[in-house]
């Protein structure tokens, strides 16, 4: 079995399968990040670090 | 230690535990010292040879890996664990989980470290580079980063912010991945407490070993520094960073691609072809995200350049960016085959990676400790003028080590490369190609010393800095603008909260496994690639007494195991290596550096008396030799009693021995010994060294090269 599917292994086919598979999942998440609406989440996570402490 | 604060809507009153931050950043300066001080020593070694005073314990061989572990464990790992304690608990708006879990990830990892910088000097090694520590301190290690684990994901849990900044992002990623890489490059098999066998051999162990080591540079050196760097860089700037967007893009590319990378420290060997160009592939691809990441960082300053100017914690920051940005040019760049060719096994390598240390982990290290000592000893920092002249002398230094490193790294390859019309090597002997970057090797040590002086700037300045501190450092009750999770969710809210955690975790899990899985587990079925036709002996038991020496010496800091198919190389050192001549190898030797000459192809080509004389004093044989001399080895004695037990394990892991060789495995090495001590009677050597380490390591040297079929 696993020696039957390391024989697929320099498949072209399965190469050119995984390389749209990752370059599908990286397109889709810059739409993700660049998803309408967005900005004001994105605004508020980049200020995370500078809110202030206040000594009580 | 967190609750709501009824008058004040929308506030949350927490107490930060910000004594294990500065625990962790004292450490981090202490080992910061012994780390750069053993490579200052080093690097002299280089370049004045008596400097092992002929000692066991002080050869470059058994300090290199002290250093690198220093330098990476200690310095980086408590710089690491700082920054984490300390932006953690800001950035969650929460104490940390367990008081009680920090001191002991607190002393257990300083205890891990004093037992390494005690086992390495002795010699007690795996032989694989970065991944020295034997068995019982392997699993201190994996013990401690659990309980730092458990203590991270706590506090993850108990946040009162709703939202994981992208810098937490990047902590648990390293945690995950570090534990990964570490459990499984260290797999091993113990034959006493002080010895253990990698179970992956050959090219198995050398793929492993890599896509360990180099995401030992991704998830170590790099993913929790960028985390830090998206804290401190806004904190110091008091700007958000440039693009929070772009952090998303940099971080799931960067950890995505990184795993892939590791095959091209293989580039040219007997490794696979498709491994090898996996592994250009992924790194050329590397250039994106890590710019990204890069230009994300120093952009930030936009609108406020003028900072560049007055603070030094700035000053730190763009130039430990800057050197990050440098380093994974060249990075990707090294990991084309045909500049690989020129570059691997030479010093260009050393400096590439100095680059990455000193530059990037040291300066943003550096740019942390300016940070956090005077808000957390609630003073002053006691000299910005002090802080500048540091930062000024260690960019210096930097700039000495890393010209010296890489012209020294060309200088070698071109002339190891160098062929004459005739076809003839124009260099044949390998001591010429030496000789002639000796003189950088100064230079080298000066970049290193600068580096230092501007540490001990640091040094000084940290200890005034504290000693002007107020005596009372008990924690504070601040209060924090937060979504308390107990008030503002409901219990299925509050669930549904931990769940993106853990669904985030397990994201990153799947992104770093794709890679992890594709490249390492193929190899493991080694049939695949190795032709059984190609006969190999395994080594006798006295040639694998030897091998140990070979280890515990750490010839593989100098010498490599590996003739690439490289024509210059065939001529220089014979065929090509192939992967069955390793096959049998626990751990692989192949090496990454060669400041002497590859040694794969060894055997037989000098009598035992040269051997003998050259390790007693290599000036005997080749006159401009800068390797130490190793008389300890003549005079002590070799150990066969665990011979036994080694053999049997071997046989246990498939190396075709018989029960005989398990069974007098003794005998054989003693009568092997008695052979090679006669005939170095008959050729001069007054002593009888039958007993001595030396001849294990004759019989070692000379069986190089000598197993496969010929």
């Amino acid at each position: 079995m696993k020696q039957q599917a390391l024989a697929h292994f320099a498949d072209i086919y399965l190469i050119a399968i995984a390389f749209f598979l990752f370059l599908s999942v990286f397109i889709g998440y810059i739409f993700w990040v660049y998803r309408k609406g967005s900005k004001k989440h994105y605004d508020y996570l980049s200020q995370l670090p500078l809110q202030e402490e206040k000594r009580t | 230690m967190s609750a709501s604060n009824e008058s004040n809507p929308g506030f949350v009153q927490v107490k930060y535990n910000d004594e294990i931050v500065r625990m962790f950043t004292l450490a981090t300066i202490i080992w910061a010292a012994v780390a750069f001080l053993v490579g200052i020593i080093i690097a002299l070694q280089m370049a004045v040879w008596q400097l092992n005073f002929n000692t066991s314990w002080l050869t470059f061989g058994r300090l290199r890996p002290l250093h690198t572990n220093a330098a990476l464990f200690a310095f980086a790992g408590n710089a690491i664990f700082a920054g984490i304690y300390h932006s953690t608990q800001r950035l969650l708006k929460t104490r940390l989980y367990s008081d009680v879990l920090g001191k002991l990830h607190f002393w257990g990892w300083q205890f891990i470290i004093v037992l390494a910088a005690v086992t390495l000097p002795l010699g007690l090694s795996q032989g694989k580079e970065y991944a020295e520590l034997e068995w019982p301190i392997d699993i201190a290690v994996v013990l401690i980063w659990v309980v730092f684990a458990i203590n991270f994901f706590g506090t993850l849990l108990k946040r009162n912010e709703k939202h994981m900044y992208v810098s937490i992002w990047f902590y648990i990623a390293t945690i995950i991945t570090v534990a990964l890489l570490y459990i499984v490059n260290a797999i091993s098999l113990p034959i006493s407490f002080f010895k253990s066998y990698i179970v992956f051999a050959g090219i198995q162990d050398a793929l492993v070993q890599w896509w360990y080591g180099h995401n030992a540079v991704a998830f170590f050196l790099t993913t929790p520094f960028l985390g830090l760097m998206y804290y401190y860089m806004p904190k110091a700037a008091n700007r958000p960073i440039f693009s929070y967007r772009l952090s998303v893009m940099h971080f799931w590319s960067l950890i995505f691609l990184y795993i892939w990378a590791g095959p091209h420290h293989l580039l040219n060997t007997a490794l696979p072809e498709w491994l090898q160009t996996m592994g250009i592939v992924f790194s050329v691809m590397l250039w994106a995200p890590s710019w990204g990441g890069a230009v994300n960082g120093i952009l930030t300053l936009r609108g406020s350049w003028n900072l560049l100017r007055t603070d030094p914690i700035i000053k730190f920051l763009v130039a430990a960016i800057t050197f990050y940005a440098m380093g994974t040019f060249e990075g990707p760049l090294l990991s084309v085959k045909a500049v690989n060719s020129l570059g691997h096994y030479t010093d260009w390598i050393v400096g590439h990676v100095h680059l990455g240390t000193l530059g990037w982990n040291g300066f943003l290290t550096f740019a942390m400790v300016y940070y956090i000592a005077p808000r957390l000893w609630k003073t002053e920092l006691y000299s910005k003028k002090l802080a500048e002249i540091h930062f000024w002398i260690g960019i210096l230094g930097i700039l000495f080590y890393y010209i010296s490193m890489l012209a020294a790294g060309i200088t070698q390859g071109l002339m190891w490369r160098a062929v004459d019309a005739n076809g003839h090597l124009v260099y044949p002997d390998f001591v010429e190609t030496v000789i002639r970057i000796v003189p950088l090797f100064f230079f080298r040590a000066i970049g290193g010393v600068l580096f230092m002086a501007g540490f001990v700037l640091l040094l000084f300045n940290v200890y005034k800095t504290i000693k002007q501190a107020p005596k009372d450092l008990a924690d504070e009750i601040v209060q924090v603008k937060g979504v308390p999770v107990a008030v503002n969710h409901s219990e299925r809210g509050h669930r549904r909260l931990e769940g993106m955690a853990a669904a985030f975790t397990i994201l990153a899990l799947i992104a770093i496994l794709a890679g992890s899985i594709i490249e390492v587990v193929p190899t493991l079925s080694i049939s695949k690639y190795v032709k059984t036709e190609n006969k190999v002996e395994p080594f006798t038991p006295l040639e694998l007494a030897g091998r140990n020496i070979y280890i515990k010496e750490g010839c593989f800091t100098c010498h490599s195991q590996m003739i690439r198919t490289i024509h210059s190389e065939e001529l220089r050192y014979g065929a090509a290596s192939t992967i069955e001549e390793s096959m049998y190898d626990r751990p692989f030797q192949w090496g990454s550096k060669r400041t002497g000459p590859d040694l794969a192809r060894l055997g037989k080509k000098y009598p035992d008396l040269w051997h003998y004389m050259h390790m007693e004093n290599p000036r005997a044989v080749i006159k401009e030799s800068i390797m130490p001399a190793y008389p300890w080895l003549i005079s002590s004695k070799v150990d066969f009693g665990n011979l036994g037990k080694t053999i049997s394990l071997f046989k246990k892991l498939g190396v075709p021995y018989s029960d005989k060789d398990v069974a007098g495995a003794i005998t054989s090495a003693k009568t092997q010994a008695l052979g090679i001590a006669a005939r170095l009677k008959d050729q001069g050597v007054k002593e009888d060294v039958s007993d001595k380490k030396i001849v294990a390591l004759i019989a070692y040297l000379q069986a190089l090269g000598q197993k496969g079929e010929k």
